[in-house]
């Protein structure tokens, strides 16, 4: 195991790894930029760095800061949590350089499916399904033809992307030229690489991604499949839940052996997720996270496993341990994201001082969150403060657990997406489990929140 | 570099009470600068006396006069990484020029010099040699008044 680790990450993720090295009795070195001096992540690793001012490039992409710190404190491991640089397979490189070790699959690996081109490629060789799309487009003209024969409506995605940054929809010939323009711009802006290509949009999908676990000697287990179809139009997700509703047997089978079948092809080490489209019985492979997702705890809710201790055994060497047939999933969790964010207007991201903030609790209630009272919210960084998950015997018995702790929460300062969610949890489609990612779009289309 | 950050936890209590723990606390280490923040906006912050205290009352400490106000320019370190103090090493005291290099920050095998950022007397060395910094560390500070 690990002597120390270095956890490249700010927010609830932070403190979620910091956790982890502690139940497995590794020191932990946090680093932090300037904004984020009181944030409670730097109160509770054994050791702090500031490693540069609030904006992101210079503090939390910071590479040879962050390399500096690891070495001048004697980290042997980094931990990168999700965003920032956690599916960099620079950073993961330049760490295997320097002789540390990166939480996360190997860097050709990160590499190949960091290239969601590249990684649709790879996947159809595995014999996953992918949505018909093209390689990176060069130029508007080879987008329109592209277009032309893929059928409208199609999907404009950045190849570094992730998020929905750099992501148009596209439904007819005479939106292309301008949602080619705006798409690249975006993903320049957000991933300093503005490649996009495209794809079929596969109408009122569900989103089903599959949980998976690779040790370093080619055991490979899934951890069944969530439902991120509650996305805010933006494409983010804002409430996840597993195991996915009314999934029929025949497709939730399909999606794991995927998954795992990918995984096996790909030389698959650590945690990953393999995101897909789900439209009445077909299923599209969309793209691979290696790193652990936002939403992970609502799978450790139902497995009864801790994802980033896992994630850190794997790193360490350790062998998984267990075969598919000894994980059984049991009961029903469901996260809703708390964000600062107006969702009367859109979503925007709000930043500014979290006067008063109560969490709930009580059994089946799980916070992971790194604000308190009197807490900043800086304006450098995403806007989520606090994941609420509930766990439930059923899925109705989830939302029952989930609705009462929304209503015990409290966070003035800044406005949230928990009436939001409060909102969707009480709508018939989301309560019947018969939803899509068009759902939380037309909702707010229908009844704008008063 | 911050070593502990904790002690607001470990000092409760009325604050006089807290700010004399502390700082008897402080003076059992060999630290030269405590700063410590609050969730709010309070923050407590510790200095070691730059000068022996007098043993008598003819050797007051010097006060700076009434109606000059010091202008201290703080030289930070603008990475992390090791410093490594010049030779001879920056006393307090010394006179030095803008520019000087004062000492350097090795990172990743590189070395990378701190200048004081304008002339004046070196007022405090808030470093010692071979220890590690974090960005943003205020190494020296440069009374330019």
């Amino acid at each position: 195991m690990f002597k120390k680790v270095l956890i490249a990450n700010r927010g609830e993720i932070a403190l979620r790894i910091n956790r982890a090295c502690r139940e497995l009795g590794v020191h932990t070195v946090a680093i932090y930029s300037e904004a984020d001096r009181t944030s409670l992540h730097v109160r509770h690793a054994d050791q702090a760095f500031c490693v540069g001012p609030g904006p992101v490039a210079r503090s939390y992409l910071n590479i040879p800061n962050i390399i500096s710190t690891a070495l001048i404190t004697g980290c042997d491991a980094i931990h990168p949590g999700y965003g920032f640089l956690s599916e960099s397979a620079r950073f993961a490189q330049i760490c295997d350089d320097h002789g540390i070790t990166f939480i996360g699959p190997k860097p050709s690996v990160i590499a190949a499916m960091g290239d969601k081109a590249t990684a649709k490629r790879v996947m159809s060789e595995a014999g996953v399904a992918t949505t018909p799309g093209t390689d990176i487009l060069a130029s508007v003209r080879e987008a329109a033809g592209a277009a032309e024969s893929i059928g409208y409506p199609v999907l404009l995605k950045a190849t570094a992307g992730g998020g929905g940054k750099g992501m148009r929809a596209v439904n007819v010939p005479e939106e292309l030229e301008r949602a080619y323009a705006s798409a690249t711009a975006e993903a320049e802006a957000s991933f300093k690489d503005g490649r996009v290509y495209m794809e079929k949009l596969i109408v009122r999908p569900r989103h089903i991604e599959v949980q998976v676990l690779a040790d370093n000697y080619g055991a490979i287990v899934h951890l069944g499949e969530r439902d991120c179809s509650v996305q805010k139009p933006s494409h983010q997700k804002l409430i996840e839940e597993a195991p996915a509703a009314n999934l029929p047997a025949k497709t939730r089978d399909a999606v794991q052996a995927m998954a795992v079948r990918a995984c096996a092809h790909v030389g698959y080490t650590n945690a990953g997720t393999l995101e897909f489209l789900v439209s009445g019985e077909q299923i599209y492979f969309m793209e691979m996270n290696t790193r652990i997702q936002v939403e992970h705890p609502v799978t450790e809710m139902v497995y009864n496993i801790d994802l980033v201790k896992e994630q850190i055994r794997m790193a360490a060497g350790e062998p998984l341990g267990y075969v598919q047939g000894d994980l059984r999933p049991a009961g029903h969790a469901i996260e809703c994201r708390i964000n600062a964010e107006d969702a009367r207007n859109n979503f925007a991201p709000a930043a500014g001082t979290l006067e008063h903030v109560v969490f709930p609790g009580g059994p089946g209630i799980r916070v992971d969150t790194h604000v308190y009272s009197g807490a900043a919210v800086p304006p450098f960084y995403d806007s989520m403060i606090a994941k609420v998950v509930a766990f439930g015997e059923t899925r109705d018995a989830a939302i029952t657990r989930m609705e009462h702790a929304l209503r015990e929460t409290v966070v003035e300062g800044t406005p949230t997406t928990i009436g939001q969610c409060l909102e969707i949890l009480a709508t018939k489609r989301f309560r019947s489990g018969d939803y899509d990612i068009d759902f939380l779009p037309s909702l707010l289309h229908a009844a704008p929140v008063a | 570099m911050p070593e502990d950050l904790s002690p607001a936890g470990a000092y409760p209590g009325p604050p006089a009470l807290r700010v004399r723990a502390l700082a008897e606390a402080f003076s059992a280490t060999d630290l030269i600068r405590l700063r410590i923040e609050g969730p709010g906006r309070d923050a407590v912050e510790l200095r070691r006396s730059t000068r022996v205290p007098a043993a008598s009352a003819g050797a007051a400490p010097v006060e700076p006069e009434s109606g000059s106000p010091i202008q201290i320019a703080e030289v930070k370190a603008d990475l992390v990484g090791i410093l490594h103090l010049g030779r001879p090493a920056p006393a307090e005291g010394q006179e030095v020029d803008a520019g000087r290099e004062l000492a350097y920050v090795e990172a990743l095998g590189i070395r990378n010099p701190v200048r004081a950022s304008g002339s004046g007397r070196i007022r405090t060395v808030a470093c010692r040699d071979g220890q590690a910094v974090e960005y943003g560390q205020v190494l020296f500070e440069i009374d330019r008044s």
